[in-house]
């Protein structure tokens, strides 16, 4: 790449790892929990900040390869950690969240992408944003749902104490769904402007389709009052059905001719 | 105390009878499709497809108010099936995510049980139609009476309902041609995907210019052993401009100048030429750890000049066109009665034209800005405003479901 992306992933990492030292103290030393606060966002700002810088160099939004998607989901999915600590107290969600963000920073890391300014025609267009950030939001609120249904899964196994673990889980499902819904609309709408119709069985679309599917079961499941202990395997596999949407499909036999795989040239 | 399990078939109806009926509705569909053959759905079109459709939706909505106490109807619109229903819908969309849904070889098990075109197939329409069934009863229940407190449920259910069965009722009529015009010409022919037979339409489109804008070339080291291009020091794609510079392993380059428009000279020396005869020309110097510094001229070549490139020692540095940026048509579509619509048809800009829907599609890719022929493709789906309709309510759903959600957060 261009620009210097290692600094960057580095000094995110560096954030994130000294912030959760000083996290672990703050019990002991309230000041800390401030210092800690700040290097936590410090992270995401420094990810935001490259890909605001990357967006200029590049001249179109960085969101058409996987690698630029890590990039957002490096820097959003810390948010989110944060948002459940103050919203409900949690501390633990937002290590989890780093430790994915990092990950995602170690795969471009070590595999970087080839830099390309160019954006095939189909994609300079005014849906392509808010398609690509709509799911970004909603996959890592997925995400999160996910691992902290693995760590109330974690809970269980050792019969801990889980107060209101579940209830976050659900939440977080449930905002990921809408999310997941508007940006399925969303390409519905664009793809009838840009591919001429809006629901083609494109082997990206069946797949989105098939993880909005588990997200609507597991709502309708919850509703009808279906042991919540059980449910929360349910959310913590679901993620795998997103996964394989996100960056599966494209090695699948049925992705041939699919619209959405821009890698090739 | 031993809670005995219900019997099956014991009131009220829950998950063991919807996973049954599920799979009855899968097993049956794979039958049928493999008795008709792999032929798939009959495809009624309008107005049949919508008097069913009409006739399908009072019945369910009649059946859900009358029989609203009646235990079965009660299963029938009831979360557990409609779980089952989900998980074959998945398991179906599952098929048609993993398999290539293309021809396959006539008569093989995929093309008879019509696993190759699944969402056209019976096991998959019939599974729909008893979602639509489970759907629509459980959304009567909340629709009267009428309480502001179901509002939210109804859009959702209800857009989800009109999407659906719209979306997938409405799939015979319509109508996607490809229409190949060449410029200076009209032509009211369009071809399907499936068919060499063109269909007459309704209006012709006469093309009057075709241009196409690209992004500059880049420049390639090409490795004609083993037929690759090589990544460059960066991994940049590397855009031809004046003092660009490149390196590869042994290799630098730096670009002395560039010309976007030029013809080739006389002693060698490209000349600048017009936008439409003119291709890219790029003098670079080539500095590598086995030769010495020398100076060429490179080019991207067009279909009737030959492109230059610079050898190596058995590497070659080569520009290539840059891929497309933007194309456009301008066009004139005219109907029988003679009414006329001048526009510019481009990716992401379709034109409506009474009724029809226009898109720029494609052009003459060997030829690249030089295409003289413009691919558009006409689409017609009167079925459009009310599968829109659907996406409008379980978007306006879906919102009031996000505000409900974060406000009922705030008791967790």
């Amino acid at each position: 790449m261009v620009f210097d992306f290692k600094t960057a992933a580095i000094l995110a990492i560096a954030c994130w790892v000294t912030g959760s030292l000083l996290d672990l103290f703050a019990r002991k030393i309230p000041v800390l929990k401030l210092l800690a606060s700040i290097l936590f966002f410090g992270g995401s700002a420094v990810i935001v900040a490259f890909i605001a810088n990357y967006w200029i160099v590049l001249d179109r939004p960085p969101l058409r390869t996987l690698g630029e998607t890590r990039l957002w989901y490096a820097a959003l999915i810390p948010l989110v950690g944060l948002l459940v600590e103050y919203r409900w107290k949690i501390r633990w969600l937002k290590y989890y969240c780093m430790v994915l963000s990092g990950f995602f920073l170690g795969i471009n890391y070590f595999n970087p992408e080839v830099f390309d300014k160019t954006l095939m025609p189909a994609l300079q267009s005014p849906w392509f944003v808010p398609h690509v950030v709509v799911y970004l939001v909603g996959y890592v609120l997925l995400a999160a749902s996910s691992v902290t249904a693995l760590h109330n899964i974690s809970l269980q196994l050792r019969s801990l104490k889980n107060d209101n673990g579940e209830s976050i889980a659900h939440y977080l499902a449930l905002l990921g769904f809408v999310l997941l819904t508007f940006g399925l609309i969303f390409g519905a709408l664009w793809a009838k402007e840009a591919w001429g119709h809006y629901w083609t069985w494109d082997p990206k679309e069946t797949w989105a389709f098939l993880s909005w599917l588990a997200y609507l079961a597991y709502l309708h499941a919850f509703r009808y009052k279906i042991d919540r202990g059980k449910l929360q395997w349910y959310l913590a596999l679901s993620f795998i059905v997103l996964l394989v949407c996100w960056f599966g499909v494209n090695y699948l036999p049925s992705a041939q001719n699919s619209v959405h795989t821009y890698t090739k040239t | 105390m031993v809670v005995a399990p219900r019997r099956w078939f014991h009131a009220p109806w829950e998950f063991k009878e919807s996973m049954l009926f599920t799979a009855i509705f899968v097993i049956a569909g794979f039958g049928i499709e493999y008795a008709v053959g792999g032929e798939g759905i009959p495809q009624p079109h309008l107005p049949y497809n919508a008097i069913f459709l009409g006739v399908f939706g009072v019945l369910i909505l009649s059946v859900g108010l009358a029989f609203r106490n009646n235990s079965v109807v009660k299963w029938l619109g009831g979360i557990p099936l409609g779980l089952f229903l989900i998980c074959a819908i998945a398991t179906l969309s599952l098929i048609g995510g993993i398999v290539p849904q293309e021809d396959a070889i006539p008569g093989s098990l995929s093309a008879l049980l019509r696993i190759n075109h699944i969402f056209s197939s019976w096991p998959f329409a019939l599974t729909i139609l008893l979602f639509l069934v489970n759907l629509g009863i459980g959304l009567s229940w909340r629709l009267l009476p009428f309480n502001r407190q179901n509002f939210q449920f109804i859009l959702f259910h209800a857009g989800f309902w009109i999407a659906l069965s719209c979306g997938i009722f409405g799939s015979p009529d319509l109508q996607r041609l490809v229409v190949p015009i060449e410029v200076g010409k009209a032509n009211n022919l369009g071809y399907t995907m499936d068919s060499e037979l063109p269909k007459p339409l309704p209006f012709s489109i006469f093309l009057q210019n075709f241009s196409l804008e690209e992004y500059p070339p880049q420049l390639l080291l090409y490795d004609p052993h083993s037929d690759k291009l090589l990544v460059e020091h960066s991994q940049t794609i590397i855009q031809v401009r004046k003092g660009v510079k490149a390196s590869w392993k042994g290799v630098e380059v730096l670009v002395l100048d560039y010309m976007p428009h030029a013809l080739p000279g006389k002693n060698g020396a490209p000349q600048p030429a017009d936008r439409i005869t003119g291709i890219p020309f790029a003098k670079v110097r080539i500095i590598s750890t086995n030769a010495i510094p020398r100076e060429a001229w490179i080019s991207t070549g067009s279909p009737i000049l030959k492109p230059y490139a610079a050898d190596l020692g058995g590497l070659f540095l080569i520009m290539m066109q840059g891929s497309p940026k933007s194309f456009r048509s301008a066009i004139s579509v005219q109907d029988e009665n003679g009414d006329q619509k001048k526009a510019n048809l481009e990716v992401n800009h379709p034109v409506d034209f009474k009724g029809w829907k226009l898109y720029q599609m494609g052009y003459d890719e060997k030829a690249g800005r030089w295409s003289q022929l413009s691919l558009v493709e006409v689409i017609h789906d009167p079925w459009l405003p009310a599968v829109y309709l659907g996406l409008f309510m379980i978007m306006a759903g879906n919102t009031l479901f996000f505000w409900n959600g974060i406000k009922s957060s705030e008791v967790a």
